[in-house]
């Protein structure tokens, strides 16, 4: 090692030098970044075309892509097809696409790449730079499913989901809460104008994978404007769907307790099957040992054990990430990330979490075995009873609102 | 003493602290400016919304977007201190004796004009990299206008030769060049293009971390031998390297908590209070504490160098047998059976 002397000149120089270097080399590693644009659904494409070779599956993947650009064009200049009927406002879409900074008239552009690209990635994968070292991986949206919303497994969420996930986050999660946004005034409009980018880009790649599908298929009888109608229309059904939530009744305290006990006994019985997964105590002891739909997409639906490490590692070259075991949630945390007030636990019951093992409970239809409104609210009871959430007594709706709210 | 050029300058000494501490803020200010994405919170330069930068109406600053508030005050803080290293440069061209102390005032002025540059570069490429390189540099320019401090003061003046361990020698000079490379680690880290893949942006996580494993364990090391013989004789080693151990404490703290705060923790349910923690996009306090772990990782060079030059001014290797008869004229017990086989003693000796 050389020694530095700064009476030196030429020592001191040297060290200049070292920083220098580094700079340059900052200079260069910052340059190692690719063209800014959609990333191909390779995985998609390798998991739809699992016999085909991996320059054939890049080439459909890039076809498929190519065709949702055309369509809703290049990612920092985001449009809609004039004759289709749009279900995002454009407006608040290319105001959130594309490169962060103010225009002339100091509106903020690029709100996705300020606060959402580094885990959900460009294209809204879920594949931004740091979505390798995040538990769970960030949401992929271009498969349109999300977990947390009012509609049914197999329904789109509402806008109202979408904004409700960004403003509260997801605790125990990187997703953060953008509520502090609506506080200040000039930020109040962002957490709208980004959530109908993410149904944009939810649209897009679900386009995207339905095209590739098609082209996989050789399937050329639906066009891609066929395709996108019918994903737009899912999307502007959502709201039709979202269920009712009732109106909580102030319990007194033999009443809670009555309820609780019910709901412990529907929490452990057959009926609901709750305890297979929670564990009898709800402390997520299980036996569930299953995959998100994410991950299955690529792994089980294509032939590939997630278990395998030699297996999955096959899909790594596409943009897979490890396959992650979807646990289920130990109830005594009091982590609801879906909310963790009365009605958000009912919704998460009554039409379960899409894409997670979690499914919506049966309900009782005529003769057919399930669960009555009454006994959903009693296991609702039970499942906060046994969080260690700072609840006291019974509440009404409003007061267990501002308590449980997270 | 290791200079014969006194006097000094208090008012160059005094000037250049001016200048070094209104640095520190706007290294701050710079990092929020990175923490918000404010980078382009105002599209032109120099101007500012086509006004002059100095005629920027201030009601429209102070009360207008949080991004632009920052962006345009780094940007006038920045015009201040280069403004103040004009006058630094005058001051030292008149009054500093020394021809290469006035050369390293000279350099920092000329660091200061070239990372303006920079920043206007940034802004009118729009060009990520480009602010990754002006997040860099920043810290460095920092740094040499704190070496201007070290260079005129009393301490650089007045430092007498005395026996300095061979392996301290080198540790603060690996101290230094390894707070470099972890400065320029975190702005990667700090600067990610969104287009990288997730193991390349990994690969520099675990880098990062691997190197700040490695910085801590050389300065609790320095924090030890500075007080072991021969190096306890020199007391004014003390300062910088207990300064050392507290910045590093704080800033392995604050890099943890700046991962939480922009991820949250990784062992999300080792406790209730954990689990439930819900990460604040954009909140106040998250930005502090991302901010101050790039702006700590600042004053962690500087302190390095603040060390690397104590002991440089004090010495100059030199074999056994000198450093001995150098102890026998000074009449210390200063060797023991368990001495490096070289020493350090100052250039006088």
């Amino acid at each position: 090692m050389f020694l530095l002397d700064f009476r030196c000149h030429s020592c001191f120089s040297t060290s200049i030098g070292f920083g220098c270097a580094l700079v340059f080399l900052s200079g260069f590693l910052g340059c190692s970044g690719e063209k800014i644009e959609y990333r191909d659904n390779f995985l998609h494409a390798a998991s739809v075309m699992s016999d085909s070779d991996e320059p054939e599956i890049r080439s459909m993947a890039q076809q498929a892509s190519q065709a949702a650009t055309e369509l809703l064009g290049p990612i920092d200049a985001p449009e809609w097809p004039a004759d289709i009927e749009s279900v995002v406002d454009m407006g608040k879409v290319r105001r959130s696409a594309g490169p962060v900074g103010r225009d002339q008239s100091k509106v903020e552009n690029g709100l996705f790449r300020k606060h959402c690209v580094q885990c959900h990635g460009l294209s809204g994968d879920g594949f931004g730079p740091v979505a390798a070292l995040l538990a769970p991986y960030p949401r992929d949206f271009r498969r349109g499913s999300f977990k947390f919303k009012s509609t049914p497994i197999g329904r789109k969420p509402t806008h109202a989901d979408i904004v409700k996930t960004l403003e509260n986050g997801l605790p125990g999660t990187a997703m953060p809460a953008f509520r502090t946004l609506n506080e200040s005034e000039e930020f109040a409009k962002d957490v709208d104008a980004l959530a109908h980018y993410v149904r944009f880009m939810a649209i897009r790649g679900e386009l995207e994978r339905r095209v590739l599908v098609a082209l996989a298929n050789g399937d050329s009888q639906q066009g891609d404007r066929d395709l996108l109608s019918r994903v737009a229309n899912d999307w502007r059904e959502a709201d039709t769907y979202a269920i009712a939530v009732p109106e909580w009744k102030t319990l007194s305290e033999t009443e809670l307790q009555g309820s609780i006990a019910r709901g412990k006994e529907l929490f452990q019985s057959e009926l609901t099957a709750c305890a297979k997964c929670h564990g009898v105590n709800a402390d997520g002891k299980g036996i569930s040992q299953d995959y998100d739909d994410w991950t299955k997409d690529w792994t089980i639906r294509a032939g590939i054990d997630p278990a395998n490490k030699a297996e999955w590692k096959t899909m790594k070259k596409y943009g897979a990430l490890k396959p992650v075991l979807d646990p289920a949630r130990n109830l005594h945390l009091g982590v609801f990330r879906g909310g963790a007030t009365r009605q958000d636990i009912y919704t998460r019951l009554v039409v379960g979490i899409e894409g997670s093992p979690m499914p919506a409970v049966a309900r009782k239809q005529n003769e057919n075995p399930g669960l009555t409104e009454e006994n959903i609210l009693d296991l609702v009871e039970y499942v906060l009873s046994v969080s260690s959430l700072p609840v006291s007594g019974p509440a009404t709706t409003g007061e267990v609102k501002d308590e449980r709210s997270l | 003493m290791s200079e014969a050029c006194e006097p000094r300058s208090h008012l160059v000494y005094g000037w250049a602290w001016l200048v070094a501490c209104l640095t520190f803020p706007l290294i701050w200010l710079g990092g929020l400016v990175t923490t918000h994405d404010a980078g382009m919170a105002v599209p032109d330069w120099p101007g500012t919304f086509g006004y002059n930068l100095f005629l920027y109406p201030i009601s429209t600053w102070v009360f207008g977007p949080f991004d632009l508030f920052v962006e345009h005050g780094h940007r006038l803080l920045a015009s201040l201190v280069g403004l103040l290293a004009i006058f630094l440069c005058w001051f030292a061209y008149k009054y500093e004796q020394r021809r290469w102390a006035r050369v390293v005032c000279y350099a920092f002025l000329a660091a200061i004009i070239s990372q303006g540059l920079l920043g206007g570069a940034r802004v009118l490429l729009d060009a990520r990299t480009a602010a990754m390189i002006h997040g860099c540099t920043g810290p460095l320019v920092f740094t040499l206008g704190c070496f201007v401090v070290m260079v005129c003061s009393k301490d650089w003046y007045q430092s007498r030769p005395v026996p300095i361990s061979k392996g301290l020698r080198r540790a603060s000079v690996a101290l230094f060049l390894f707070s470099m490379v972890q400065l320029f680690l975190g702005a990667q880290l700090r600067h990610s293009q969104p287009t990288w893949i997730p193991s390349f942006f990994m690969s520099i996580v675990h880098t990062h971390l691997t190197m700040a494993m490695i910085i801590l364990g050389l300065i609790l090391w320095v924090f030890t031998i500075v007080r072991c013989n021969p190096n306890r004789q020199v007391v004014e080693l003390r300062a910088p390297s207990s300064m050392l151990v507290a910045i590093v404490i704080a800033q392995v703290a604050l890099g943890f908590a700046t991962w939480v705060a922009n991820y949250a923790t990784p062992w999300m349910e080792l406790t209730p209070w954990l689990a439930r923690y819900t990460v604040q996009g954009k909140g106040f306090w998250e930005s502090m504490i991302v901010t101050g772990h790039q702006a700590t990782g600042s004053l962690l060079i500087v302190c390095s160098l603040w060390l690397t030059c104590r002991i440089s001014i004090r010495g100059r290797v030199v074999e056994d047998k000198l450093v001995e008869r150098i102890a026998i004229e000074e009449g210390e017990q200063i060797f023991s059976a368990t001495q490096p086989s070289f020493m350090v003693v100052g250039e006088n000796g």
